[in-house]
C-alpha cells in the first residue's frame, strides 16, 4: 500500500468528518476544501499537472464562493450564523466513515478488476456515508450543499478507484461541475441568510405545497 | 469547429449575464442577444467534425445541431415571454449555460464527461429560484432542485465508470449490469422529477414563472437523457443480460408517470401546476425509451425528446402569456379566456397539435413506437391510449374558455397591439409606456410563435427524425464507445449470453 495515497485517503476522509460535524461555518468550508483539493490526489498514476492544476483552483475556487457565503458583515447585518452541525455527534460520524470506507476497501472493483487504488475506493465510499446525513436528513442550505459537494466528491473518488486516472478533459469537467454546484450552494446560502434571521435554516412554507394568489405575478424581473 | 462560436457565444453569454445581474434591463438584453446569436452559431454547426482534446475529444452529429438549434430558438422566444410576462433576472443566463453545457454534454463521445456536463447545466437551472424577497422560500426550493440534480449526477457518474472499465475479468454475477443500469435510469427519473421523484418538481413549479419552467425540469434533463439513452444502447443494451426485474422497476416508473402526472394535471387548479405535471408525464415516455433496451427505440426515442421538450416549452409559454393577460393562473378564474383573447385560443390549439400530434406526424409515431417496441399485451394497449389523454386536461381547459365569462371578474388585458399617442418629447417615455400597453400582446405572439416550431417540430421539420436516426459522436480511435444496435464484444461469464448481431442499427 502506498503510504502517500493513504495520507491522502485519510485527509479526506478527516475533511468529510469535519466538513459534517462541526458547527463553525469556517471550519465546514476548511473540511469541504480539505476533500476537494485532496480528492484528485486519490489516483494512482496521478494525474497531468495541467489537469492537476485545474482541480486544485476549481476546489480553491469552490471553496471561496462558499467562504462568500458564511463572510461575517457586520456593517451589512450580517453576523456570523453556525450551520445546523451534526445531530449524531461528530465520533459516530467517525464510525459511520470509518465502516463505509472498510466497505470501499473490501469491495474495491465491485466484481471486476479495477483501474485505480483501492484507497480511492474507500475514501470514496466514506465521503459518500457521511454525506448522505446532512442530504436527507440537513434542515439548513448551507448544510445540505455542503452534502452534496462531498456527494460529488465522492462520486469523483470512487470513479477513480474503479475506472483509473480520469484524462484532462474529464478532469477540467469535473473542475466547472464543482464550482457551479459550489457556486449555486454560495447563493442558495447567501438568499436564505439575507431574509431575515434564521440563519441558513429552511422555510417552513416551502416545505409543502403553497397557493399562489389569484393575481398574476409582479411583471418586472427579480 | 463549428460548435467553438456556439460554445463561445453561449459560456461568455452566461457569464456576462450573470456578473451583470444587478442591472437588470442590461443583463437581460446581454442575454436575449447571446441568445439571438446562438441560433445564428447553431445552425451553423457541421455535423461530422471531430476535434481531439488529449485522449477524448470533441465530436459534432446532426442531432447536436438540431438539439442547439432548437433549444436556441425556444430560449429565445422563452425569454421574450418572460420580458412581457414575468420572469427571473437570471434566466436568460440560465438559458444559455444550460444550451452551452448541453452542447457539450451531445459532443463529447465518452459518457462519463458527458454526464458532468450535463450535471453542470443541471446546477444552473437552481439560479432560477433566487428572488430579492423572501430568498429564503427560494432557497429551500433552489436546494431540493440542486439534490436532485447532483444525486442523479453522482449516480450516473458511478454507473458509467463501474461500466466503462474493462469488464473482460467480470467475478461478480452479470446482473450486477442491472444495477448499473438501474442507477442511471433512476437518475433520468430524478432529474425530470418523475414520479415518485416528483417532490422537488412541484416544489419548483410553486417557485418559478411559468416561462422558466421548462429550463430545469425539460431542457436541462433533456440532455442528460439523451446521454443516458446512448450510454444504455451502448453499454448495457448489447449485453443480453436478463434484466427483466430492474426493467419492471423502470416501466413501472414511466407508467406511474404517464398515468399520475396525467391524473394531477387534471385535477389542479392552476396552470403552471398543469405545465408542470405534463411535463412529467412526457417525461415518462423517456423513461419508457430507456426500459426498451433495443436499437428499435433509438430513434424513436430522441425524436420524442426534442418534440416533447419544444411542445412543453410553447405550453409554458402559453400560461404564461395566458397568466399576463388574465392577472391569474387559477383555471376557475378564467372563464370565457378563449373568447376573450383569440391569439391565445390559436395558440392554444396549435399546444394541442404540438403536444399529442395526429397519426403520421413524426412525433406521434415515435411515441408510438417507443410504447410499441417497450411493452406488450393489454398494456401495451392503455398506456398508448395515456399517452394521449392529457386531450383530457387540454378539452377542461378549452371547455373553461368558451364558457361564459364572470361578470365580475376583472377584464383582460388588450389581446390586440395598442399604439399609445406618440410623446416626441419623450421618446424613451413614450416607448415604455407602449410596451407596459402591449406586453400582454407581446407575450402572446412569442408563445404563438413557439407554438408553431413546436407544432412544426411534432410534424418532423428541422429535420427531426433524421437527425435522431444517427449515430451518437464518437472519435475514430481504438476502444472507442459502442454504436448504439451494435452488439459488444460477449462478456466471458457463463451468465452472459453471446449477442446477436442487430440487422436494425439506426
Amino acid at each position: 500500500m502506498n503510504p502517500l495515497l493513504a495520507g491522502v485517503a485519510l485527509a479526506i476522509i478527516a475533511g468529510a468528518v469535519v466538513a459534517v460535524s462541526a458547527r463553525l461555518a469556517r471550519m465546514v468550508v476548511l473540511g469541504v476544501a480539505l476533500v476537494l483539493v485532496a480528492a484528485p490526489l486519490a489516483a494512482d498514476p496521478l494525474t497531468t499537472p495541467l489537469a492537476l492544476a485545474a482541480r486544485f483552483i476549481g476546489a480553491i475556487l469552490a471553496a471561496y464562493l462558499l467562504g462568500m457565503a458564511i463572510r461575517e458583515r457586520p456593517e451589512a447585518g450580517l453576523l456570523a450564523v453556525p450551520t445546523e452541525g451534526s445531530r449524531i455527534g461528530w465520533p459516530t460520524e467517525v464510525l459511520v466513515a470509518a465502516a463505509a470506507a472498510l466497505v470501499g476497501f473490501a469491495a474495491h472493483g465491485l466484481g471486476a478488476p479495477a483501474a485505480g487504488p483501492m484507497l480511492a475506493s474507500a475514501a470514496g465510499f466514506a465521503v459518500a456515508a457521511v454525506s448522505l446525513i446532512p442530504i436527507l436528513t440537513g434542515r439548513d442550505v448551507f448544510r445540505v450543499g455542503v452534502g452534496l459537494l462531498l456527494l460529488l466528491a465522492s462520486g469523483t473518488l470512487v470513479r477513480a478507484g474503479l475506472d483509473g486516472t480520469p484524462g484532462e478533459l474529464e478532469q477540467l469537467l469535473t473542475s466547472a461541475l464543482i464550482v457551479v454546484v459550489a457556486g449555486a450552494v454560495a447563493s442558495l446560502a447567501l438568499s436564505a441568510r439575507l431574509d431575515g434571521p434564521g440563519g441558513f435554516a429552511f422555510a417552513a412554507e416551502a416545505r409543502s405545497r403553497t397557493r399562489r394568489p389569484s393575481d398574476a405575478r409582479p411583471l418586472d424581473p427579480r | 469547429m463549428s460548435l467553438l462560436p456556439f460554445l463561445l457565444i453561449t459560456t461568455i453569454g452566461a457569464t456576462l449575464a450573470l456578473l451583470l445581474r444587478r442591472h437588470v434591463r442590461l443583463a437581460g438584453g446581454l442575454g436575449l442577444t447571446a441568445l439571438a446569436l446562438a441560433i445564428v452559431a447553431a445552425a451553423a454547426i457541421r455535423p461530422d467534425e471531430v476535434v481531439a482534446v488529449g485522449g477524448d475529444g470533441v465530436v459534432t452529429t446532426a442531432y447536436l445541431r438540431v438539439f442547439l438549434l432548437l433549444g436556441s430558438i425556444v430560449g429565445f422566444g422563452l425569454a421574450l415571454v418572460g420580458a412581457a410576462a414575468g420572469s427571473r433576472r437570471d434566466a436568460t443566463a440560465v438559458s444559455l449555460a444550460i444550451l452551452a453545457t448541453s452542447a457539450m454534454a451531445l459532443a463529447v463521445p465518452d459518457p462519463r464527461l458527458a454526464v458532468l456536463a450535463a450535471t453542470t447545466g443541471g446546477a444552473f437551472g437552481v439560479l432560477l429560484t433566487l428572488v430579492p424577497s423572501g430568498g429564503r422560500t427560494g432557497a429551500t426550493v433552489g436546494i431540493l432542485v440542486l439534490r436532485a440534480t447532483v444525486i442523479a449526477g453522482t449516480m450516473a457518474i458511478a454507473a458509467t465508470a463501474w461500466i466503462g472499465r474493462d469488464l473482460s475479468e467480470l467475478a461478480a454475477q452479470p446482473v450486477v449490469f442491472g444495477l448499473a443500469y438501474l442507477a442511471f435510469a433512476l437518475a433520468v427519473a430524478l432529474r425530470f422529477g418523475a414520479i415518485p421523484f416528483h417532490g422537488w418538481a412541484a416544489r419548483l413549479t410553486d417557485a418559478v414563472p411559468e416561462a422558466d419552467l421548462p429550463l430545469v425540469t425539460g431542457w436541462a434533463p433533456a440532455a442528460f437523457a439523451v446521454v443516458a439513452l446512448a450510454w444504455i444502447d451502448a453499454s448495457i443494451a448489447p449485453l443480453l443480460v436478463d434484466l427483466d426485474a430492474v426493467r419492471a422497476i423502470v416501466i413501472a416508473i414511466a407508467i406511474a408517470s404517464i398515468v399520475l402526472a396525467l391524473v394531477a394535471a387534471w385535477i389542479q387548479d392552476d396552470l403552471e401546476h398543469i405545465v408542470g405535471y405534463s411535463i412529467v408525464g412526457d417525461a415518462g415516455v423517456v423513461l419508457l425509451a430507456l426500459a426498451a433496451l433495443s436499437p428499435e427505440a433509438w430513434a424513436p426515442a430522441r425524436t420524442w425528446i426534442i418534440v416533447f421538450v419544444v411542445a412543453r416549452s410553447a405550453f409554458a409559454a402559453w400560461a404564461a402569456a395566458t397568466r399576463a393577460t388574465f392577472y391569474t393562473g387559477r383555471v376557475g378564474d378564467l372563464r370565457g379566456w378563449a373568447v376573450r383573447a383569440p391569439l391565445l385560443a390559436g395558440t392554444f390549439v396549435l399546444v394541442i397539435v404540438a403536444s399529442i400530434g395526429l397519426p403520421g406526424l413524426a412525433g406521434f409515431e415515435a411515441r408510438a413506437q417507443i410504447v410499441d417496441v417497450t411493452l406488450d399485451g393489454p398494456l401495451q394497449v392503455l398506456v398508448l391510449i395515456a399517452t394521449l389523454a392529457p386531450l383530457a386536461y387540454y378539452a377542461r381547459l378549452l371547455l373553461v374558455g368558451l364558457a361564459r365569462p364572470d361578470p365580475e371578474a376583472q377584464g383582460p388585458a388588450p389581446w390586440r397591439p395598442i399604439l399609445t399617442p406618440l410623446d416626441v418629447t419623450s421618446i424613451r417615455d413614450w416607448g415604455g409606456r407602449t410596451w407596459a400597453a402591449n406586453r400582454a400582446f407581446a407575450a402572446s405572439i412569442a408563445a404563438l410563435g413557439l407554438a408553431l416550431v413546436a407544432a412544426a417540430v411534432m410534424a418532423g421539420a428541422f429535420g427531426t427524425s433524421e437527425a435522431a436516426a444517427g449515430l451518437p459522436p464518437a472519435l475514430e480511435r481504438a476502444g472507442e464507445p459502442i454504436q448504439p444496435g451494435q452488439p459488444e464484444e460477449p462478456l466471458p461469464s457463463d451468465d452472459v449470453l453471446p449477442p446477436e448481431p442487430s440487422s436494425e442499427a439506426p
